[in-house]
């Protein structure tokens, strides 16, 4: 395969940036994507040229550091795929790719492709998590949960953190990543003593960040690649509202 | 200032235009239903125009009130709101694909600004008689104490159309009800004398309002834009307000959809059909 790429340039979170063209022609149609910029990357190196700078891990689909706009949509086309799990046999021979970073203000660019997501990690800690004293785990049937709670909780805890949901919403809005992250516990047993507190200071660590607010694109239920749905989010103003008018706010 | 505090949060914010949202859609909701009674003819409408104008009393004031209060909060926390969201995402995407967002949800604060506009307008024209003056002082006469009869036999009449007289007396059905003739509907009185009533002619105030061409395009645009709002609206504030359930959400979205054309086929409807002369066309 032939590709022509637009990869999105910037040396430093100060640099202005650009966009610029690349030829790769070894592309194969087994490759991920990933693999087909390690092959461009391979090729600049060997001319003595700095590489195209991208986040990468497990590439298997489930740790969330891989990002990259392909053609204006976070991971790329393809539905519930990260961009390590999306294919070249997608793309046709001769196509133009656009490769942007994730965009958003609570997402710096650090370099090239690569953008500090750690707004995310800041939120975790400001009550993702449940405060529970160690020990063995109690008997499983002492805590019944139902099926539909445990499969809701389920899905949202599908969420890698990723920041696709950012990089989609014209808005630059992390509802759902929040919202997915809030009610996984709200939906379960454990979570219910720190519930009205883990809303509260959670949604207000993502406003202290700089997202956006929610005006109900659902462009990030669309670029999710666990398809983490907008419902959460829907739970979580709920869930916010009654917090809260019952819990007082600590400025 | 603690009356706008909730902006500080992005969801508060949210859950005031929707609740604000609400308040307008059940409006022109509302308004929607009242306007249509110019289909059944110039009593029936001005005589609802009457009901609001002079029999609501203080709860008129409290409506309209309630309204200007909803609009300004509206528009304050939109703007805020349409200035953090540029804010938080300062650089756009050189390609930008959209998948779930459509050209209504992406236009809201544009087609809120124009609906800003014609509603200013259409307030100015209609509700103050600011422009076009000549529709909106125009006078309608009426008999309030009688009830509009059909079939009357004509013999029994003393038609007196053209006099000073207003009206012409007919021969009572009982000793306490008269029956008269009043520009060329039957009316039977109760008593002996019809009284004769003035009130605001709304009716004339549309019908010659729509009848120029104008002044009706102008309209079908804006309620068409308005349409275009709704129809994000509606489903939008199901969502911030925290109720999107699997079964039913799909179905709110095709209802907010269903729901926007019906009332923009409802409110285009009445110009229409004026300037084709099938309403008030002998006017």
């Amino acid at each position: 395969m032939r590709l022509k790429l637009f990869i999105w340039r910037q040396k430093n979170a100060t640099d202005k940036g650009h966009m610029e063209k690349y030829q790769v022609d070894d592309v194969l149609e087994d490759m991920s994507f990933l693999e087909m910029l390690d092959v461009l990357n391979e090729k600049l190196i060997l001319e003595g040229k700095e590489p195209v700078a991208f986040d990468h891990d497990c590439r298997e689909g489930i740790c969330g550091a891989c990002s990259l706009t392909i053609n204006g949509i976070p991971h790329g086309h393809e539905k519930a795929t990260t961009t390590c799990q999306l294919h070249m046999r997608k793309f046709k021979d001769g196509d133009s790719i656009y490769i942007e970073p994730f965009r958003a203000k609570a997402f710096p660019v650090i370099k090239d492709l690569v953008v500090d997501r750690s707004a995310f990690e800041r939120i975790m800690q400001a009550g993702g998590f449940i405060s529970i004293n160690t020990g063995n785990a109690i008997e499983a049937n002492a805590l019944p949960i139902s099926k539909k709670n445990a499969d809701l909780a389920m899905d949202a805890a599908q969420c890698i953190g990723c920041g696709a949901c950012v990089a989609a919403c014209p808005n630059g809005a992390a509802m759902l990543f929040v919202s997915a992250k809030v009610s996984q516990f709200a939906l379960l047993p454990q979570g219910q003593p720190e519930r009205k507190r883990r809303v509260l200071s959670m949604v207000g660590q993502m406003e202290k960040e700089g997202f956006g607010a929610c005006t109900n694109f659902y462009e990030c239920e669309a670029a999710c690649p666990k398809q983490i749905p907008v419902r959460f989010i829907a739970m979580m103003n709920r869930d916010y509202l009654c917090s809260r008018v019952t819990e007082p706010v600590e400025a | 200032m603690i009356l706008i505090n909730y902006l500080k949060s992005t969801i508060l914010s949210k859950f005031v235009m929707a609740v604000t949202g609400v308040i307008l859609v059940l409006f022109v909701i509302g308004h929607c239903v009242g306007n249509l009674q110019v289909f059944l003819g110039k009593d029936a409408f001005n005589s609802y125009a009457y009901f609001l104008q002079e029999r609501l009393g203080e709860l008129l004031l409290i409506i309209r009130l309630g309204l200007i209060v909803a609009v300004v909060f509206h528009i304050i926390t939109s703007v805020r709101l349409k200035f953090l969201n540029l804010g938080a995402k300062p650089t756009k995407y050189q390609v930008k694909n959209y998948v779930k967002a459509r050209l209504t949800s992406r236009t809201m604060i544009w087609t809120g600004i124009m609906i800003f506009a014609f509603l200013t307008y259409h307030i100015l024209h209609f509700t103050m008689g600011v422009v076009h003056p000549e529709d909106y002082n125009k006078t309608d006469y009426y008999v309030t104490n009688a009830v509009s009869v059909e079939k009357v036999d004509n013999s029994t009449l003393k038609d007196t159309e053209g006099s000073d007289e207003c009206c012409a007396k007919g021969t009572a059905t009982t000793a306490k009800e008269s029956l008269i003739k009043y520009k060329g509907s039957m009316y039977k009185v109760e008593g002996d004398e019809p009284i004769l009533s003035e009130r605001h002619d709304a009716y004339a105030m549309v019908i010659s309002g729509f009848q120029k061409p104008l002044v009706s395009i102008l309209y079908i645009i804006g309620v068409i834009i308005l349409g275009f709002h709704l129809n994000h609206a509606i489903q939008s504030a199901f969502q911030t307000l925290g109720y999107n359930n699997p079964k039913y959400f799909p179905k709110i979205i095709v209802g907010s959809t269903i729901i926007s054309i019906l009332l923009v086929i409802c409110y285009i409807s009445i110009p229409i059909s004026i300037l084709l002369g099938l309403v008030g066309g002998r006017l």
